[in-house]
Protein backbone atom coordinates (compact mmCIF):
# COMPACT_ATOMS: atom_id res chain seq x y z
CA UNK A 1 0.00 0.00 0.00
CA UNK A 2 2.92 2.33 0.69
CA UNK A 3 3.93 1.92 -2.93
CA UNK A 4 0.75 3.60 -4.09
CA UNK A 5 1.40 7.30 -4.65
CA UNK A 6 -0.78 9.98 -3.12
CA UNK A 7 -1.93 10.89 -6.63
CA UNK A 8 -3.48 7.46 -6.95
CA UNK A 9 -5.18 7.68 -3.57
CA UNK A 10 -6.59 11.11 -4.32
CA UNK A 11 -6.92 11.30 -8.10
CA UNK A 12 -7.60 14.42 -10.10
CA UNK A 13 -11.24 15.28 -10.37
CA UNK A 14 -13.15 14.88 -13.60
CA UNK A 15 -13.41 18.38 -15.16
CA UNK A 16 -16.79 20.00 -14.49
CA UNK A 17 -17.02 21.13 -18.14
CA UNK A 18 -17.04 17.49 -19.24
CA UNK A 19 -19.76 16.55 -16.80
CA UNK A 20 -21.63 19.61 -18.06
CA UNK A 21 -21.36 18.26 -21.61
CA UNK A 22 -22.89 14.97 -20.46
CA UNK A 23 -25.72 16.94 -18.82
CA UNK A 24 -26.23 18.95 -21.99
CA UNK A 25 -26.24 15.82 -24.18
CA UNK A 26 -28.83 14.10 -22.03
CA UNK A 27 -31.10 17.12 -21.58
CA UNK A 28 -30.69 19.00 -24.83
CA UNK A 29 -34.16 17.95 -26.02
CA UNK A 30 -35.76 19.30 -22.83
CA UNK A 31 -33.70 22.48 -23.04
CA UNK A 32 -34.57 22.88 -26.72
CA UNK A 33 -38.24 22.53 -25.79
CA UNK A 34 -37.91 25.19 -23.10
CA UNK A 35 -36.05 27.52 -25.46
CA UNK A 36 -38.62 26.93 -28.21
CA UNK A 37 -41.51 27.77 -25.89
CA UNK A 38 -39.83 30.93 -24.62
CA UNK A 39 -38.78 31.87 -28.16
CA UNK A 40 -42.34 31.60 -29.51
CA UNK A 41 -43.75 33.62 -26.60
CA UNK A 42 -40.81 36.03 -26.80
CA UNK A 43 -41.33 36.58 -30.51
CA UNK A 44 -44.97 37.45 -29.82
CA UNK A 45 -43.92 39.92 -27.11
CA UNK A 46 -41.24 41.40 -29.37
CA UNK A 47 -43.49 41.95 -32.38
CA UNK A 48 -46.55 43.24 -30.51
CA UNK A 49 -44.17 45.16 -28.24
CA UNK A 50 -42.75 47.03 -31.24
CA UNK A 51 -46.25 48.02 -32.34
CA UNK A 52 -47.15 49.06 -28.79
CA UNK A 53 -44.00 51.17 -28.37
CA UNK A 54 -44.52 52.76 -31.78
CA UNK A 55 -48.12 53.71 -30.93
CA UNK A 56 -47.07 54.89 -27.46
CA UNK A 57 -44.38 57.11 -28.94
CA UNK A 58 -47.11 58.82 -30.98
CA UNK A 59 -49.19 59.29 -27.80
CA UNK A 60 -46.25 60.82 -25.95
CA UNK A 61 -45.40 63.10 -28.88
CA UNK A 62 -48.99 64.39 -29.19
CA UNK A 63 -49.18 68.13 -28.54
CA UNK A 64 -50.95 69.79 -26.80
CA UNK A 65 -51.67 66.85 -24.49
CA UNK A 66 -55.08 68.05 -23.14
CA UNK A 67 -56.54 68.43 -26.66
CA UNK A 68 -59.39 66.28 -27.94
CA UNK A 69 -57.19 64.83 -30.66
CA UNK A 70 -54.63 63.61 -28.09
CA UNK A 71 -57.38 62.26 -25.84
CA UNK A 72 -58.67 60.34 -28.84
CA UNK A 73 -55.18 58.95 -29.47
CA UNK A 74 -54.84 57.67 -25.88
CA UNK A 75 -58.28 56.05 -26.04
CA UNK A 76 -57.37 54.36 -29.29
CA UNK A 77 -54.06 53.17 -27.86
CA UNK A 78 -55.73 51.63 -24.80
CA UNK A 79 -58.50 50.08 -26.83
CA UNK A 80 -56.22 48.54 -29.40
CA UNK A 81 -53.42 47.21 -27.20
CA UNK A 82 -54.76 47.02 -23.66
CA UNK A 83 -58.15 45.76 -24.75
CA UNK A 84 -60.20 48.27 -22.78
CA UNK A 85 -63.48 49.22 -24.34
CA UNK A 86 -64.96 52.66 -23.87
CA UNK A 87 -66.23 52.92 -20.31
CA UNK A 88 -65.38 49.35 -19.45
CA UNK A 89 -62.37 47.68 -17.87
CA UNK A 90 -63.39 44.19 -18.97
CA UNK A 91 -61.27 42.95 -21.80
CA UNK A 92 -61.41 40.01 -24.11
CA UNK A 93 -59.04 38.47 -26.61
CA UNK A 94 -55.25 38.33 -26.54
CA UNK A 95 -53.94 41.74 -25.50
CA UNK A 96 -51.67 43.36 -22.95
CA UNK A 97 -54.28 42.85 -20.25
CA UNK A 98 -54.76 39.11 -20.77
CA UNK A 99 -51.25 38.06 -21.88
CA UNK A 100 -49.77 38.42 -18.34
CA UNK A 101 -52.37 35.96 -17.01
CA UNK A 102 -51.40 33.40 -19.63
CA UNK A 103 -47.69 33.81 -18.85
CA UNK A 104 -48.34 33.21 -15.16
CA UNK A 105 -48.44 29.43 -15.79
CA UNK A 106 -45.11 29.32 -17.64
CA UNK A 107 -42.51 29.28 -14.79
CA UNK A 108 -43.98 26.32 -12.91
CA UNK A 109 -44.71 24.27 -16.04
CA UNK A 110 -41.24 24.94 -17.45
CA UNK A 111 -39.47 24.16 -14.17
CA UNK A 112 -41.43 21.01 -13.43
CA UNK A 113 -41.07 19.47 -16.89
CA UNK A 114 -37.32 20.06 -17.06
CA UNK A 115 -36.64 19.23 -13.41
CA UNK A 116 -38.50 15.97 -12.89
CA UNK A 117 -36.45 13.74 -15.26
CA UNK A 118 -33.01 14.98 -14.13
CA UNK A 119 -32.60 12.37 -11.39
CA UNK A 120 -35.82 10.32 -11.60
CA UNK A 121 -35.17 9.03 -15.12
CA UNK A 122 -31.77 7.63 -14.10
CA UNK A 123 -33.34 5.91 -11.11
CA UNK A 124 -36.32 4.42 -12.93
CA UNK A 125 -34.32 3.21 -15.93
CA UNK A 126 -31.45 1.83 -13.82
CA UNK A 127 -28.81 3.91 -15.61
CA UNK A 128 -27.77 5.42 -12.28
CA UNK A 129 -25.80 2.16 -11.82
CA UNK A 130 -23.70 3.23 -14.79
CA UNK A 131 -23.52 6.92 -13.92
CA UNK A 132 -22.63 6.46 -10.25
CA UNK A 133 -19.81 3.97 -10.80
CA UNK A 134 -17.71 6.16 -13.12
CA UNK A 135 -14.62 8.01 -11.86
CA UNK A 136 -16.61 11.25 -11.65
CA UNK A 137 -18.55 10.02 -8.64
CA UNK A 138 -22.21 10.49 -7.93
CA UNK A 139 -22.00 13.68 -5.87
CA UNK A 140 -20.02 15.64 -8.46
CA UNK A 141 -22.29 14.20 -11.14
CA UNK A 142 -25.39 15.45 -9.30
CA UNK A 143 -23.90 18.85 -8.39
CA UNK A 144 -22.88 19.68 -11.97
CA UNK A 145 -26.07 18.29 -13.47
CA UNK A 146 -28.41 20.21 -11.16
CA UNK A 147 -26.22 23.32 -11.24
CA UNK A 148 -25.90 23.56 -15.02
CA UNK A 149 -29.60 23.09 -15.67
CA UNK A 150 -30.69 25.39 -12.83
CA UNK A 151 -28.42 28.20 -14.06
CA UNK A 152 -29.45 27.71 -17.71
CA UNK A 153 -33.16 27.83 -16.86
CA UNK A 154 -32.76 30.82 -14.56
CA UNK A 155 -30.83 32.83 -17.15
CA UNK A 156 -33.32 31.98 -19.91
CA UNK A 157 -36.40 32.85 -17.89
CA UNK A 158 -34.82 36.00 -16.45
CA UNK A 159 -34.05 37.23 -19.96
CA UNK A 160 -37.62 36.42 -21.00
CA UNK A 161 -39.18 38.35 -18.13
CA UNK A 162 -37.01 41.39 -18.96
CA UNK A 163 -38.51 41.25 -22.45
CA UNK A 164 -41.95 41.17 -20.87
CA UNK A 165 -41.05 44.22 -18.75
CA UNK A 166 -40.11 46.12 -21.90
CA UNK A 167 -43.27 44.99 -23.71
CA UNK A 168 -45.51 46.17 -20.88
CA UNK A 169 -43.71 49.39 -19.89
CA UNK A 170 -45.97 51.81 -21.90
CA UNK A 171 -48.97 50.74 -19.84
CA UNK A 172 -47.18 51.59 -16.60
CA UNK A 173 -46.28 54.97 -18.12
CA UNK A 174 -49.90 55.46 -19.14
CA UNK A 175 -50.97 54.68 -15.56
CA UNK A 176 -53.15 51.72 -16.44
CA UNK A 177 -51.97 49.71 -13.48
CA UNK A 178 -49.37 49.36 -10.73
CA UNK A 179 -46.69 46.67 -10.85
CA UNK A 180 -48.24 44.89 -7.86
CA UNK A 181 -51.16 42.87 -9.31
CA UNK A 182 -50.24 39.19 -9.26
CA UNK A 183 -50.31 38.73 -13.03
CA UNK A 184 -47.74 41.53 -13.43
CA UNK A 185 -45.62 41.03 -10.31
CA UNK A 186 -45.00 37.39 -11.26
CA UNK A 187 -43.80 38.29 -14.77
CA UNK A 188 -41.58 41.20 -13.81
CA UNK A 189 -38.20 41.63 -12.12
CA UNK A 190 -36.75 38.41 -10.70
CA UNK A 191 -40.02 36.69 -9.79
CA UNK A 192 -40.53 34.82 -13.07
CA UNK A 193 -37.04 33.29 -12.96
CA UNK A 194 -37.23 32.57 -9.23
CA UNK A 195 -40.45 30.57 -9.54
CA UNK A 196 -38.99 28.63 -12.47
CA UNK A 197 -35.95 27.78 -10.35
CA UNK A 198 -38.11 26.66 -7.45
CA UNK A 199 -40.28 24.44 -9.68
CA UNK A 200 -37.14 22.92 -11.24
CA UNK A 201 -35.46 22.12 -7.92
CA UNK A 202 -38.69 20.85 -6.33
CA UNK A 203 -39.31 18.49 -9.26
CA UNK A 204 -35.71 17.26 -9.21
CA UNK A 205 -35.89 16.63 -5.46
CA UNK A 206 -39.23 14.82 -5.67
CA UNK A 207 -37.74 12.79 -8.54
CA UNK A 208 -34.98 11.39 -6.36
CA UNK A 209 -37.46 10.74 -3.53
CA UNK A 210 -40.23 9.10 -5.59
CA UNK A 211 -37.94 7.60 -8.28
CA UNK A 212 -40.66 8.08 -10.93
CA UNK A 213 -40.55 10.90 -13.50
CA UNK A 214 -44.28 11.28 -14.08
CA UNK A 215 -45.17 11.06 -10.39
CA UNK A 216 -42.46 13.63 -9.60
CA UNK A 217 -43.89 15.96 -12.27
CA UNK A 218 -47.44 15.64 -10.96
CA UNK A 219 -46.53 16.14 -7.30
CA UNK A 220 -44.17 19.06 -8.03
CA UNK A 221 -46.81 20.68 -10.24
CA UNK A 222 -49.42 20.39 -7.50
CA UNK A 223 -47.09 21.52 -4.71
CA UNK A 224 -45.67 24.52 -6.56
CA UNK A 225 -49.09 25.65 -7.77
CA UNK A 226 -50.49 25.58 -4.23
CA UNK A 227 -47.48 27.52 -2.95
CA UNK A 228 -47.70 30.05 -5.79
CA UNK A 229 -51.41 30.69 -5.30
CA UNK A 230 -50.96 30.97 -1.52
CA UNK A 231 -48.13 33.45 -2.08
CA UNK A 232 -50.18 35.57 -4.47
CA UNK A 233 -53.34 35.52 -2.36
CA UNK A 234 -52.15 35.65 1.21
CA UNK A 235 -48.39 35.97 1.68
CA UNK A 236 -47.07 38.65 -0.65
CA UNK A 237 -48.91 41.62 0.90
CA UNK A 238 -47.26 40.89 4.26
CA UNK A 239 -43.66 41.42 3.05
CA UNK A 240 -43.82 44.96 4.48
CA UNK A 241 -46.16 46.84 6.81
CA UNK A 242 -48.46 49.01 4.69
CA UNK A 243 -48.53 52.78 5.12
CA UNK A 244 -51.70 54.63 6.03
CA UNK A 245 -52.75 58.02 4.75
CA UNK A 246 -55.89 60.14 4.72
CA UNK A 247 -57.28 62.15 1.84
CA UNK A 248 -59.86 62.15 -0.88
CA UNK A 249 -57.59 60.57 -3.45
CA UNK A 250 -55.55 57.34 -3.34
CA UNK A 251 -52.09 58.14 -1.94
CA UNK A 252 -48.74 57.37 -3.48
CA UNK A 253 -49.69 58.22 -7.04
CA UNK A 254 -50.21 55.74 -9.85
CA UNK A 255 -47.62 53.20 -8.76
CA UNK A 256 -48.92 52.53 -5.21
CA UNK A 257 -50.78 49.38 -4.26
CA UNK A 258 -53.96 50.25 -2.29
CA UNK A 259 -54.76 47.40 0.09
CA UNK A 260 -57.71 48.86 2.00
CA UNK A 261 -59.74 52.02 2.52
CA UNK A 262 -62.18 53.06 5.25
CA UNK A 263 -64.05 56.07 6.66
CA UNK A 264 -63.73 57.49 10.19
CA UNK A 265 -65.50 60.21 12.12
CA UNK A 266 -63.35 62.67 14.17
CA UNK A 267 -64.00 60.62 17.36
CA UNK A 268 -62.56 57.58 15.61
CA UNK A 269 -65.93 55.96 15.01
CA UNK A 270 -66.01 53.80 11.91
CA UNK A 271 -68.43 54.72 9.12
CA UNK A 272 -70.05 51.80 7.36
CA UNK A 273 -71.19 51.95 3.77
CA UNK A 274 -74.81 51.76 4.98
CA UNK A 275 -74.24 54.95 7.01
CA UNK A 276 -73.87 56.95 3.83
CA UNK A 277 -77.26 58.34 2.71
CA UNK A 278 -78.63 56.82 -0.46
CA UNK A 279 -79.04 60.28 -1.94
CA UNK A 280 -75.25 60.66 -1.77
CA UNK A 281 -74.49 57.15 -2.98
CA UNK A 282 -76.80 57.48 -5.99
CA UNK A 283 -76.03 61.09 -6.81
CA UNK A 284 -74.96 61.72 -10.42
CA UNK A 285 -72.71 64.54 -9.17
CA UNK A 286 -69.19 63.10 -8.74
CA UNK A 287 -68.38 65.64 -6.01
CA UNK A 288 -71.44 64.71 -3.90
CA UNK A 289 -69.44 62.12 -1.95
CA UNK A 290 -66.55 64.46 -1.11
CA UNK A 291 -69.01 67.19 -0.18
CA UNK A 292 -70.77 64.81 2.19
CA UNK A 293 -67.43 63.80 3.74
CA UNK A 294 -66.62 67.45 4.40
CA UNK A 295 -69.99 68.42 5.92
CA UNK A 296 -70.05 65.28 8.12
CA UNK A 297 -66.34 65.76 9.10
CA UNK A 298 -65.63 62.21 7.95
CA UNK A 299 -62.06 61.37 6.93
CA UNK A 300 -61.22 58.85 4.24
CA UNK A 301 -58.27 56.58 5.17
CA UNK A 302 -56.11 54.48 2.95
CA UNK A 303 -53.80 51.58 3.60
CA UNK A 304 -51.26 51.22 0.80
CA UNK A 305 -47.82 50.14 -0.32
CA UNK A 306 -45.80 52.80 -2.16
CA UNK A 307 -44.56 51.97 -5.64
CA UNK A 308 -41.00 52.02 -4.33
CA UNK A 309 -41.85 48.82 -2.43
CA UNK A 310 -42.03 46.92 -5.72
CA UNK A 311 -38.31 46.11 -5.86
CA UNK A 312 -38.20 45.46 -2.15
CA UNK A 313 -40.99 42.91 -2.60
CA UNK A 314 -39.28 41.42 -5.65
CA UNK A 315 -36.07 40.91 -3.71
CA UNK A 316 -37.87 39.49 -0.65
CA UNK A 317 -39.77 36.96 -2.75
CA UNK A 318 -36.78 36.22 -4.98
CA UNK A 319 -34.69 35.77 -1.83
CA UNK A 320 -36.85 33.19 -0.12
CA UNK A 321 -37.46 31.35 -3.38
CA UNK A 322 -33.72 31.22 -4.02
CA UNK A 323 -33.08 30.04 -0.45
CA UNK A 324 -35.70 27.30 -0.76
CA UNK A 325 -34.27 26.25 -4.14
CA UNK A 326 -30.74 25.98 -2.76
CA UNK A 327 -32.12 23.93 0.12
CA UNK A 328 -33.90 21.59 -2.33
CA UNK A 329 -30.71 21.16 -4.39
CA UNK A 330 -28.76 20.36 -1.23
CA UNK A 331 -31.43 17.87 -0.15
CA UNK A 332 -31.36 16.24 -3.62
CA UNK A 333 -27.59 15.84 -3.48
CA UNK A 334 -27.85 14.42 0.02
CA UNK A 335 -30.42 11.89 -1.23
CA UNK A 336 -28.20 10.93 -4.18
CA UNK A 337 -25.34 10.44 -1.75
CA UNK A 338 -27.19 8.12 0.58
CA UNK A 339 -29.39 6.37 -1.99
CA UNK A 340 -28.38 2.72 -2.25
CA UNK A 341 -28.67 0.56 -5.34
CA UNK B 1 1.14 -1.09 -11.05
CA UNK B 2 0.03 -4.47 -12.36
CA UNK B 3 2.37 -6.36 -10.03
CA UNK B 4 1.04 -4.51 -6.99
CA UNK B 5 -2.53 -5.29 -8.00
CA UNK B 6 -1.74 -8.94 -8.39
CA UNK B 7 -0.31 -9.24 -4.91
CA UNK B 8 -3.04 -7.30 -3.10
CA UNK B 9 -6.50 -8.31 -2.07
CA UNK B 10 -8.77 -6.63 -4.57
CA UNK B 11 -11.82 -7.01 -2.34
CA UNK B 12 -11.61 -7.47 1.39
CA UNK B 13 -14.59 -7.58 3.72
CA UNK B 14 -14.95 -8.00 7.48
CA UNK B 15 -18.29 -8.77 9.08
CA UNK B 16 -19.95 -7.14 6.08
CA UNK B 17 -23.74 -7.00 6.15
CA UNK B 18 -26.52 -5.26 4.26
CA UNK B 19 -30.10 -5.01 5.32
CA UNK B 20 -32.92 -3.84 3.06
CA UNK B 21 -35.84 -3.02 5.33
CA UNK B 22 -36.06 -6.01 7.63
CA UNK B 23 -34.34 -8.62 5.50
CA UNK B 24 -30.61 -9.13 5.43
CA UNK B 25 -29.38 -9.52 1.85
CA UNK B 26 -25.91 -10.31 3.14
CA UNK B 27 -24.83 -11.05 6.69
CA UNK B 28 -21.52 -11.30 8.49
CA UNK B 29 -19.51 -11.80 5.32
CA UNK B 30 -15.75 -11.95 5.77
CA UNK B 31 -13.63 -12.69 2.73
CA UNK B 32 -10.52 -11.70 0.83
CA UNK B 33 -10.47 -11.83 -2.95
CA UNK B 34 -6.88 -12.03 -4.24
CA UNK B 35 -5.74 -9.94 -7.22
CA UNK B 36 -4.47 -11.22 -10.54
CA UNK B 37 -7.21 -13.77 -10.98
CA UNK B 38 -10.46 -14.24 -12.77
CA UNK B 39 -12.59 -14.84 -9.73
CA UNK B 40 -15.95 -16.51 -10.01
CA UNK B 41 -18.40 -15.51 -7.32
CA UNK B 42 -20.94 -18.31 -7.37
CA UNK B 43 -24.10 -18.97 -5.44
CA UNK B 44 -27.81 -19.50 -5.82
CA UNK B 45 -30.23 -16.62 -6.44
CA UNK B 46 -30.57 -14.54 -3.33
CA UNK B 47 -27.20 -15.57 -1.93
CA UNK B 48 -26.14 -11.92 -1.75
CA UNK B 49 -23.77 -11.81 -4.73
CA UNK B 50 -25.12 -8.58 -6.22
CA UNK B 51 -25.32 -6.99 -2.78
CA UNK B 52 -21.68 -7.82 -2.12
CA UNK B 53 -20.57 -6.43 -5.50
CA UNK B 54 -22.74 -3.31 -5.08
CA UNK B 55 -21.00 -2.56 -1.79
CA UNK B 56 -17.56 -3.28 -3.24
CA UNK B 57 -18.18 -0.80 -6.05
CA UNK B 58 -19.68 1.86 -3.78
CA UNK B 59 -23.17 1.63 -5.24
CA UNK B 60 -24.55 0.54 -1.87
CA UNK B 61 -23.31 1.34 1.63
CA UNK B 62 -22.88 -1.41 4.25
CA UNK B 63 -25.32 -1.71 7.12
CA UNK B 64 -22.68 -3.54 9.15
CA UNK B 65 -18.96 -4.29 8.87
CA UNK B 66 -16.57 -2.86 6.30
CA UNK B 67 -15.34 -3.38 2.78
CA UNK B 68 -12.15 -2.19 1.11
CA UNK B 69 -10.86 -2.64 -2.42
CA UNK B 70 -7.53 -2.64 -4.26
CA UNK B 71 -5.50 -3.24 -1.10
CA UNK B 72 -7.18 -1.05 1.50
CA UNK B 73 -8.89 1.70 -0.51
CA UNK B 74 -12.36 2.62 0.80
CA UNK B 75 -15.03 1.23 -1.50
CA UNK B 76 -16.82 3.99 -3.40
CA UNK B 77 -14.08 6.57 -2.74
CA UNK B 78 -12.83 8.64 -5.70
CA UNK B 79 -9.67 6.52 -5.91
CA UNK B 80 -11.71 3.32 -5.97
CA UNK B 81 -14.21 4.62 -8.54
CA UNK B 82 -11.34 5.68 -10.79
CA UNK B 83 -9.75 2.22 -10.84
CA UNK B 84 -12.76 -0.10 -10.84
CA UNK B 85 -15.07 -0.70 -13.78
CA UNK B 86 -18.40 -2.24 -12.94
CA UNK B 87 -20.74 -3.81 -15.46
CA UNK B 88 -23.99 -4.32 -13.61
CA UNK B 89 -26.72 -6.77 -14.37
CA UNK B 90 -28.58 -6.00 -17.63
CA UNK B 91 -25.85 -3.45 -18.46
CA UNK B 92 -27.99 -0.30 -18.15
CA UNK B 93 -26.78 2.28 -20.70
CA UNK B 94 -28.51 5.28 -22.24
CA UNK B 95 -30.82 3.72 -24.82
CA UNK B 96 -31.67 6.94 -26.61
CA UNK B 97 -28.05 7.88 -27.32
CA UNK B 98 -26.14 6.75 -30.41
CA UNK B 99 -23.19 4.48 -29.54
CA UNK B 100 -20.71 7.23 -30.38
CA UNK B 101 -22.33 9.63 -27.89
CA UNK B 102 -22.60 6.88 -25.26
CA UNK B 103 -18.84 6.43 -25.58
CA UNK B 104 -18.32 10.16 -25.23
CA UNK B 105 -20.49 10.25 -22.10
CA UNK B 106 -18.35 7.48 -20.58
CA UNK B 107 -15.14 9.23 -21.63
CA UNK B 108 -16.24 12.54 -20.07
CA UNK B 109 -17.26 10.91 -16.78
CA UNK B 110 -13.83 9.35 -16.35
CA UNK B 111 -10.22 10.40 -15.98
CA UNK B 112 -8.71 7.52 -17.91
CA UNK B 113 -10.04 6.62 -21.32
CA UNK B 114 -8.59 4.54 -24.14
CA UNK B 115 -10.52 5.76 -27.19
CA UNK B 116 -8.58 3.60 -29.66
CA UNK B 117 -9.27 0.46 -27.63
CA UNK B 118 -13.00 1.24 -27.68
CA UNK B 119 -13.06 2.01 -31.41
CA UNK B 120 -11.02 -1.07 -32.32
CA UNK B 121 -13.14 -3.40 -30.21
CA UNK B 122 -16.43 -2.08 -31.58
CA UNK B 123 -15.31 -2.35 -35.21
CA UNK B 124 -14.01 -5.87 -34.55
CA UNK B 125 -17.42 -6.76 -33.09
CA UNK B 126 -19.19 -5.15 -36.05
CA UNK B 127 -21.11 -2.68 -33.88
CA UNK B 128 -22.13 0.39 -35.88
CA UNK B 129 -21.37 3.46 -33.77
CA UNK B 130 -24.12 5.49 -35.45
CA UNK B 131 -26.76 3.10 -34.15
CA UNK B 132 -28.68 3.97 -31.02
CA UNK B 133 -27.83 1.90 -27.96
CA UNK B 134 -31.48 0.86 -27.70
CA UNK B 135 -31.34 -0.61 -31.22
CA UNK B 136 -28.49 -3.02 -30.41
CA UNK B 137 -29.09 -6.72 -29.71
CA UNK B 138 -28.71 -8.03 -26.15
CA UNK B 139 -25.29 -9.47 -26.94
CA UNK B 140 -24.12 -6.24 -28.60
CA UNK B 141 -25.36 -4.21 -25.63
CA UNK B 142 -23.40 -6.40 -23.22
CA UNK B 143 -20.33 -6.10 -25.45
CA UNK B 144 -20.72 -2.32 -25.53
CA UNK B 145 -20.93 -2.20 -21.74
CA UNK B 146 -17.79 -4.37 -21.55
CA UNK B 147 -16.03 -2.16 -24.11
CA UNK B 148 -16.78 0.94 -22.04
CA UNK B 149 -15.54 -0.82 -18.91
CA UNK B 150 -12.30 -1.90 -20.60
CA UNK B 151 -11.69 1.50 -22.21
CA UNK B 152 -11.57 2.92 -18.69
CA UNK B 153 -8.37 0.88 -18.24
CA UNK B 154 -9.40 -0.41 -14.84
CA UNK B 155 -7.25 -2.33 -12.36
CA UNK B 156 -10.32 -4.31 -11.40
CA UNK B 157 -13.21 -5.32 -13.62
CA UNK B 158 -16.39 -6.35 -11.82
CA UNK B 159 -19.12 -8.12 -13.76
CA UNK B 160 -22.43 -8.84 -12.06
CA UNK B 161 -24.31 -11.68 -13.77
CA UNK B 162 -22.95 -10.66 -17.17
CA UNK B 163 -24.27 -13.76 -18.87
CA UNK B 164 -27.79 -13.87 -17.46
CA UNK B 165 -29.51 -12.09 -20.34
CA UNK B 166 -27.41 -13.54 -23.17
CA UNK B 167 -28.02 -16.44 -25.56
CA UNK B 168 -25.41 -19.25 -25.64
CA UNK B 169 -23.43 -17.86 -28.58
CA UNK B 170 -23.35 -14.36 -27.08
CA UNK B 171 -22.27 -15.87 -23.75
CA UNK B 172 -19.38 -17.62 -25.41
CA UNK B 173 -18.29 -14.50 -27.32
CA UNK B 174 -18.60 -12.35 -24.21
CA UNK B 175 -16.49 -14.61 -22.01
CA UNK B 176 -13.91 -14.95 -24.77
CA UNK B 177 -13.70 -11.15 -24.93
CA UNK B 178 -13.23 -10.90 -21.18
CA UNK B 179 -10.50 -13.52 -21.17
CA UNK B 180 -8.52 -12.10 -24.08
CA UNK B 181 -8.57 -8.60 -22.58
CA UNK B 182 -7.61 -9.87 -19.16
CA UNK B 183 -4.72 -11.83 -20.61
CA UNK B 184 -3.54 -8.79 -22.57
CA UNK B 185 -3.89 -6.21 -19.81
CA UNK B 186 -3.33 -8.25 -16.66
CA UNK B 187 -6.37 -6.85 -14.90
CA UNK B 188 -8.17 -8.61 -12.10
CA UNK B 189 -11.72 -9.74 -12.72
CA UNK B 190 -14.54 -10.65 -10.38
CA UNK B 191 -17.66 -12.02 -11.98
CA UNK B 192 -20.77 -13.32 -10.35
CA UNK B 193 -23.03 -15.99 -11.72
CA UNK B 194 -25.64 -18.47 -10.66
CA UNK B 195 -24.89 -20.55 -13.71
CA UNK B 196 -21.79 -22.60 -13.04
CA UNK B 197 -21.49 -24.40 -16.38
CA UNK B 198 -20.06 -21.39 -18.28
CA UNK B 199 -17.43 -20.59 -15.69
CA UNK B 200 -15.54 -23.83 -16.11
CA UNK B 201 -13.15 -22.58 -18.77
CA UNK B 202 -12.92 -19.04 -17.41
CA UNK B 203 -12.37 -18.70 -13.70
CA UNK B 204 -9.16 -19.65 -11.94
CA UNK B 205 -10.36 -18.72 -8.46
CA UNK B 206 -13.66 -19.73 -6.90
CA UNK B 207 -15.75 -18.15 -4.15
CA UNK B 208 -18.98 -19.92 -3.29
CA UNK B 209 -21.55 -17.84 -1.45
CA UNK B 210 -24.58 -19.47 0.18
CA UNK B 211 -27.16 -17.48 2.13
CA UNK B 212 -24.76 -14.64 2.77
CA UNK B 213 -21.99 -16.94 3.99
CA UNK B 214 -18.71 -17.81 2.31
CA UNK B 215 -18.70 -21.58 1.75
CA UNK B 216 -15.38 -21.80 -0.09
CA UNK B 217 -12.67 -19.44 -1.31
CA UNK B 218 -9.80 -21.09 -3.12
CA UNK B 219 -8.00 -21.32 -6.45
CA UNK B 220 -9.67 -23.63 -8.95
CA UNK B 221 -6.52 -25.61 -9.71
CA UNK B 222 -5.91 -26.57 -6.09
CA UNK B 223 -9.58 -27.41 -5.60
CA UNK B 224 -9.67 -29.63 -8.65
CA UNK B 225 -6.38 -31.28 -7.65
CA UNK B 226 -7.62 -31.99 -4.14
CA UNK B 227 -11.04 -33.31 -5.10
CA UNK B 228 -10.43 -34.64 -8.60
CA UNK B 229 -13.67 -33.44 -10.10
CA UNK B 230 -14.99 -30.69 -12.40
CA UNK B 231 -15.90 -27.20 -11.23
CA UNK B 232 -19.64 -27.68 -11.62
CA UNK B 233 -19.72 -30.81 -9.44
CA UNK B 234 -17.50 -29.13 -6.88
CA UNK B 235 -19.79 -26.09 -6.60
CA UNK B 236 -22.89 -28.25 -6.33
CA UNK B 237 -21.22 -30.24 -3.57
CA UNK B 238 -20.38 -27.10 -1.60
CA UNK B 239 -23.84 -25.63 -2.06
CA UNK B 240 -25.49 -28.89 -0.87
CA UNK B 241 -23.18 -29.07 2.13
CA UNK B 242 -23.88 -25.39 2.86
CA UNK B 243 -27.64 -25.76 2.74
CA UNK B 244 -27.66 -28.86 4.99
CA UNK B 245 -25.37 -27.00 7.38
CA UNK B 246 -27.80 -24.10 7.51
CA UNK B 247 -30.77 -26.47 7.85
CA UNK B 248 -29.03 -28.36 10.67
Amino acid sequence: MTAVTSAAVRPRRVPAARVAWVTWRQHRAALAGAIALLAVLGLYLLITGLFIHHAWAAVVACHPAPSAACYQLVEQFNQQYYGTQQGSVVSSGINAQTVPFLLLAVPILLGVFTGAPVLARELESGTFRFAWTQACGRVRWAVVRLGVLAVALTVLTFAFSQLFGWYFSPFFAEGKTTKFPMQLFGNLGVDFAAWTLLAFTAAAFLGVVIRRTVAAMASALAGCTVLDVATMMALRQHYAAPLTASGNNPPGGQSAWVLDQWLNRPDGQHVRLTDIPLSVQNSPDPSAFSNWLRTEHVTQWWSYLPGSDFWRFQLIEGGWLLGLSVLLIAASIWMVRRRAA
Amino acid sequence: MISTVIRMNIIETAGLGKRYGRTWALRDCTLAVPGGHVVALVGPNGAGKSTLLNMATGLATPTAGRVTVLGGVTAGSPAALDRIAFVTQDAPLYKNLPVTDMLRVARYLNLRWDASLAAARLSRLGIDQRKKVGALSGGQKAQLALTIALARRPDLLVLDEPLAALDPLARHDFMESVLSEVAAEGISVVLSSHVVAELDQVADYLIVLGRGKVLVSESVSSLVAAHGMGLEKLVLGYLRAGSTEVAA
